[in-house]
């Protein structure tokens, strides 16, 4: 516990729940195992969608694509959530303050915002495209964006534990 | 473009305002410390068990490992225990004054190896 952090984070850490995570014998390793998992689940949906935008996989029909992996990436940003917030639970207040994690933070809200634009304002012009269209040159962007940034992100998360 | 180069900018600003953070990287494997004493506090949690050690010098505190690896190798709760003595071999922290990373501790006769 540091009493660095906002009071809100020191009292998380200190919550009953804190206290289960830190003392199973399961719950944080089983969190951290699901963590990696989800981020499989979550990585594998982002490169089919940003490689398809970005040009690769012309042959397929980009609105089939989307709507299949777009449920996939959903699915394995909800684990990454759950698990996210057991790890980041059990050390609530120093996390909070690691600088390695912050920029995470910043660089998934980054990335969400991205995913946002995208679904608001690319997607429409894209999903009814045949197969072998080329796509708007702001799919590509957005594609390649997003694999950028949740690369870095993955990086970034793994990187909290040295920092 | 303009995307990425507010990703930068973004990392570059958060990132400045690293300071010293206690992290895993941050022990000193050149000098290596043996602590032996008593078993003052114990904390059998995750993400890492710690142990504050009475050594000869000063009060440790020794950073373990992940509660799962050490109760599936017989270093559970009730032998890393309050009033026992241990033997610690690990590294010393560069950031935290008094912290150490244990290798492998010592208890009643058993060697216990942490990573």
């Amino acid at each position: 516990m540091t009493d660095a952090a906002p009071a809100i984070f020191q009292a998380l850490e200190a919550s009953a729940w804190g206290n289960t995570i830190r003392q199973s014998h399961w719950l944080y390793m089983t969190a951290n195992v699901g963590h990696i998992l989800s981020l499989v689940v979550f990585a594998s949906g982002i490169a089919v969608i940003d490689l398809r935008m970005a040009g690769m996989l012309a042959a397929t029909a980009p609105g089939q694509i989307l709507k299949v992996f777009r449920r996939v990436v959903g699915i394995g940003f909800l684990g990454l959530l759950v698990t996210g917030s057991i790890l980041f639970t059990a050390e609530a207040s120093h996390v909070i303050t690691n600088p390695v994690f912050q920029l995470k933070l910043a660089l998934i809200l980054l990335g969400l915002l991205n995913v946002t634009w995208f679904e608001y304002f690319t997607a429409p012009k894209v999903r009814d495209l045949p197969p072998l269209k080329a796509l708007p040159p702001e799919a590509k962007t957005a594609g390649i964006v997003s694999l950028a940034i949740w690369f870095v992100v993955a990086a970034v998360g793994r990187s909290i534990a040295y920092f | 473009m303009k995307r990425i180069l507010i990703v930068l900018t973004i990392g570059a600003a958060l990132t400045g305002a690293a300071l010293a953070h206690h992290g895993w990287g941050s022990y000193d494997a050149a000098n290596p410390v043996t602590v032996t004493g008593p078993i003052l506090a114990a904390k059998y949690e995750n993400p890492h068990a710690t142990i504050n050690v009475k050594g000869s010098d000063k009060e440790w505190v020794v950073t373990l490992a992940p509660t799962f690896r050490m109760s599936n190798r017989g270093a559970s709760a009730d032998v890393v225990a309050v009033g026992k003595t241990v033997v610690a071999f690990g590294y010393p922290s560069t950031v935290e004054k008094d912290e150490m990373r244990a290798e492998r501790i010592t208890i009643d006769g058993k060697t216990y190896e942490m990573r």
